[in-house]
C-alpha cells in the first residue's frame, strides 16, 4: 500500500485532540454558504488583465448601419453608458421584483422557486463520492471508511473553519 | 377564434385603457405576411442567433474571456476561436442567476452578434428571449439599446419556452389549447412552465436554481480535491462535463459498478486533457488503445461522470434544500387544475442544454413515471435540438396573429412609454384571469402525497428500490405498487438537508496550465491493493461500505 503524503506527516494523531473540535451549527452554516457561492461564480482566479481598462481594449465591430441615412451617430454609446445608467445588483432588482408582483397581483421572482423537497437527502462520500454513511464529528461532513475520514482531516476539515 | 390572441393579454383593468392604442399599433405595424425576422434567443451561457428563414441558428458564447496568454486583447463571443491558448481563461458573464445585470458585458456582445459578419440586423424585426418575470429595469435598458442604438423597427420579446410551446403545437399540428409542461433546464437555473389553454399556468410555474454552471462548477470542485487543481479551468472542465457526464438510470446500481477495479470497470474514462498545443480539444482516450502517448496528460473520471447530473435530481446531494427536478415537475402539475393534470402529464417536454447529457430523458421518465399516480399516462418528449428548439419556435411566432397584434414598432416605443410596451410583451401567452379567478394557491390541491411511493428507510430513497432490470413501464408499476403498500413512516428526520461541510478550494496548490498542473498526491490514495476475493464482498455489500476509496483510481 503506498502511503500517502498526508499520512506520512505524521502529524494527524498528534493534533487529535485540537482535531476534536467541534464546528457549530453557525459555521456549517457558513460552510454551506461558501459552498454555494463558490458553485454560482463565474470565476475562481483574479482577472488576470485586471490592471487594464476595459472599455479600452473592446473591439469596435462594424455594424452595417452606417448605410442608414438617418442614423444618427450621436445614439453610439460608449461602454460604460447602459452598466451607468442602469446598474442594479441582483437584490435591488428581485425587491423591486417583489413590489411591481404585488402591484400586478402575480407571483414574483422568489416565489416560483421551488419548494424544499420532502425526499430523503442521500449521503456521499466527500472523499471519494461513494456512498459516505459517517458524520464527521468535528464538521458534519460525510466519509466512507477510515481512509476517507483520514484524507478528509487532514485536508478540508477545519482547514477552512475559521 | 378560439385562439389566445382573443383571450386577454393583460390585466382586465388595463384593458379598457390601452385598447384604442392597440387598435392604432396594429395599423402602423402591419409586417407583411413574408416577414423575416432575426430570432436570438438570449442564453445566459450560449446566444443561438440568425433569421427566421436559417434552419439552424448560429451558437455564440455569450460572454466576453481574457486568455492568460494574450494580455493585448479581449476574446468577444465567437472570437474565442481565434485564441490559441484557452487554459486559465477568465469569464466575463453578462447575467446573473441568468438574468442581465452586467451591460458593459452584454452590450459588446450584441455589437458582435450584429456586426457585419455574424448576424446584422438591417430593418428585420427582432425577436429576443428574456428570462420569466425579466426585472423592468433590464427591460428598459433593453429597449433603449435595440430602439434608440440599434433603431430597430419592430422588437418582440417573450420566453424561451413560450417559442418551444409553439415549435411544439407547429410540429405535431396540435391546436392551440393543448396541454403541456415544458421544462428548461440551462445554464442558470431550471424552469418548469405548463401551458393550459395556450397560456403560462402561472400559479403552477417553478424554478429550480440548478443549472449547467453549477453543475460545472461542482465538477470543478470535486476534481480539483480528487486529482488535479482545475479551479481555474472552467472552460475545459465544462468541455469535460459535456464529454463525460451522463445521467444514470440507478445511481446505487451505478455505483456498484463504479466501484469495480478498473479492468472490470465500464464506468471509468481517461479523458486526455487539451495542451493547446497539438490537442485543442480534450476527448475520452479509447479504453480499447492500451499505450497512450506520454504527452498527454490524463484525466481520470469514475463515479463523478454520473454523480455531477445527480445535483439536477437531488439538490439535496450539495446541501441544498430544494426539491430536484422531476420532484418538481409533479408539484408543478399538482398545482394545475385538478382536470388538466392527466392531460399534463401526458405532454412533458424537455428543452435547454442539460438535456444532452446521455440518459437524462429515460431518468425523467422513469422518476416521474413513479411519483406520478399509476393510473396516468406519462409521456416524456425531448426534441434531438433540445438546446436550440425555443430559438426554432421563433419561425412559429413569426407567422401566428399574436405577434403581428403584439409587436412594438419604433413608433410605439416612442409614443407609448415603456410601461405600455413592455406589458405587451410580458402578459404575452400569459392569463390573468386563472390569478384572479383563484387567489388561494392551494385551494384545489390534491392532496397527493408522492413520498408515499416511495420505500421508506433507504439511503437512496426511491432509487434503493429493487428495480431489477430494465426500465420497462411494467416493472416500474410493479415496483410502485409494492411501494405503496409499506409507506406510512415519513423520512422527516432526514429531510432537514445535512450541512456538506465541504470547504471550497482547499486545495490551493500548484496552479497552472492543464499542461502544467501538478497531481495534489495528498488527496488521492492510489494504487491500494485488495485481494480479488474482498473486492468482491465488498461489492456485494454495498450497504456497509467501505468500497470507496479502494477501488478509486
Ligand atoms: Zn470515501
Ligand atoms: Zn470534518
Amino acid at each position: 500500500m503506498t502511503i500517502t503524503k498526508g499520512a506520512q506527516r505524521g502529524s494527524t494523531r498528534l493534533k487529535e485532540n485540537e482535531k476534536l473540535r467541534v464546528i457549530d451549527d453557525v459555521q456549517r452554516k457558513r460552510r454551506q454558504r461558501k459552498v454555494m457561492e463558490m458553485l454560482e461564480s463565474d470565476n475562481y482566479h483574479d482577472d488576470p488583465h485586471a490592471d487594464l481598462v476595459m472599455s479600452k481594449k473592446v473591439p469596435k465591430f462594424e455594424d452595417n448601419l452606417e448605410q442608414r441615412t438617418n442614423r444618427n451617430k450621436k445614439r453610439e454609446r460608449t461602454v460604460d453608458y447602459y452598466q451607468f445608467k442602469y446598474r442594479k445588483n441582483f437584490q435591488q432588482l428581485v425587491d423591486e421584483d417583489r413590489l411591481e408582483s404585488e402591484m400586478k397581483q402575480r407571483p414574483s421572482y422568489m416565489d416560483i422557486q421551488c419548494e424544499e423537497s420532502q425526499l430523503p437527502a442521500r449521503h456521499f462520500c466527500a472523499v471519494c463520492g461513494f456512498l459516505g454513511q459517517y458524520n464527521c464529528l468535528s464538521c458534519g461532513t460525510r466519509y466512507c471508511s477510515i481512509r476517507c475520514m483520514e484524507t478528509h482531516v487532514d485536508t478540508r476539515c477545519l482547514k477552512w473553519a475559521a | 377564434m378560439a385562439d389566445w390572441d382573443s383571450k386577454s393579454f393583460r390585466p382586465s383593468r388595463r384593458r379598457r385603457s390601452s385598447g384604442s392604442t392597440r387598435e392604432l399599433l396594429v395599423k402602423q405595424a402591419k409586417p407583411s405576411p413574408q416577414l423575416q425576422a432575426l430570432i436570438l434567443d438570449n442564453g445566459a451561457y450560449t446566444i443561438k442567433v440568425g433569421y427566421s428563414k436559417d434552419e439552424e441558428p448560429r451558437l455564440i458564447p455569450n460572454c466576453i474571456m481574457k486568455a492568460k496568454s494574450e494580455r493585448k486583447r479581449l476574446f468577444v463571443g465567437k472570437q474565442i476561436e481565434e485564441c490559441r491558448d484557452c487554459s486559465g481563461l477568465y469569464f466575463l458573464l453578462p447575467c446573473e442567476r441568468g438574468y442581465i445585470t452586467r451591460w458593459e458585458v452584454q452590450k459588446p456582445v450584441w455589437d458582435h452578434v450584429f456586426s457585419k459578419n455574424v448576424c446584422p440586423i438591417e430593418d428585420n424585426p427582432v425577436i429576443l428571449t428574456q428570462p420569466l418575470f425579466n426585472f423592468k429595469s433590464i427591460q428598459d435598458c433593453i429597449d433603449e439599446i435595440f430602439f434608440e442604438e440599434y433603431e430597430v423597427t419592430n422588437l418582440f420579446r417573450c420566453v424561451p419556452t413560450d417559442l418551444a410551446y409553439l415549435n411544439y403545437i407547429r410540429e405535431r399540428n396540435f391546436n392551440k389549447r393543448h396541454a403541456c409542461v415544458i421544462v428548461d433546464s440551462g445554464y442558470s437555473f431550471t424552469h418548469i412552465i405548463p401551458y393550459i389553454n395556450g397560456s403560462k399556468f402561472v400559479r403552477a410555474i417553478r424554478r429550480l436554481n440548478v443549472g449547467g454552471k453549477l453543475l460545472t462548477n461542482h465538477l470543478k470542485d470535486i476534481i480539483s480535491y480528487r486529482q488535479y487543481n482545475v479551479m481555474e479551468e472552467t472552460y475545459v472542465i465544462n468541455q469535460v462535463k459535456e464529454d463525460t457526464c451522463y445521467v444514470s438510470e440507478d445511481v446505487k446500481k451505478e455505483l456498484l459498478e463504479a466501484a469495480k477495479p478498473l479492468s472490470r470497470n465500464s464506468i471509468v474514462r481517461n479523458y486526455v486533457l487539451p495542451d493547446f498545443n497539438g490537442i485543442r480539444r480534450g476527448f475520452i482516450l479509447d479504453p480499447n488503445k492500451t499505450e497512450s502517448e506520454d504527452s498527454y496528460q490524463i484525466l481520470r473520471l469514475n463515479n463523478e461522470r454520473f454523480i455531477v447530473p445527480e445535483i439536477l435530481f437531488h439538490p439535496s446531494d450539495i446541501g441544498m434544500k430544494s426539491m430536484g427536478i422531476a420532484e418538481a415537475v409533479v408539484k408543478s402539475i399538482m398545482s394545475c387544475p385538478i382536470e388538466q393534470r392527466e392531460s399534463l402529464s401526458k405532454s412533458i417536454i424537455l428543452i435547454g442544454g442539460n438535456c444532452k447529457f446521455p440518459g437524462f430523458k429515460e431518468r425523467m421518465y422513469a422518476e416521474l413515471r413513479s411519483l406520478l399516480p399509476d393510473k396516468w399516462h406519462v409521456n416524456v418528449f425531448q426534441p434531438d435540438d433540445a438546446a436550440t428548439y425555443s430559438w426554432k419556435g421563433g419561425n412559429a411566432l413569426l407567422k401566428s396573429q399574436d405577434f403581428r397584434n403584439n409587436v412594438v414598432t419604433k413608433k410605439d416605443y416612442d409614443e407609448l412609454g415603456s410601461m405600455i410596451i413592455q406589458e405587451r410583451f410580458n402578459n404575452f401567452m400569459f392569463d390573468y384571469r386563472e390569478l384572479q379567478t383563484q387567489s388561494k394557491p392551494d385551494r384545489d390541491q390534491e392532496k397527493f402525497k408522492y413520498l408515499s411511493k416511495l420505500k421508506s428507510g433507504s439511503i437512496f430513497g426511491k432509487s434503493d428500490v429493487a428495480i431489477s432490470i430494465e426500465n420497462t413501464k411494467d416493472q416500474i408499476k410493479v415496483d410502485a405498487e409494492g411501494e405503496n403498500s409499506n409507506s406510512g413512516q415519513s423520512e422527516k428526520d432526514e429531510l432537514s438537508v445535512e450541512d456538506t461541510g465541504q470547504d471550497v478550494g482547499i486545495v490551493k496548490r500548484s496552479v497552472g496550465r492543464p499542461g502544467k498542473t501538478k497531481e495534489v498526491v495528498e488527496v488521492v490514495q492510489k494504487d491500494i491493493k485488495v485481494p480479488e476475493e474482498e473486492e468482491e464482498n465488498l461489492c456485494e455489500s454495498i450497504d456497509l461500505f467501505p468500497f470507496g476509496t479502494n477501488s478509486y483510481l
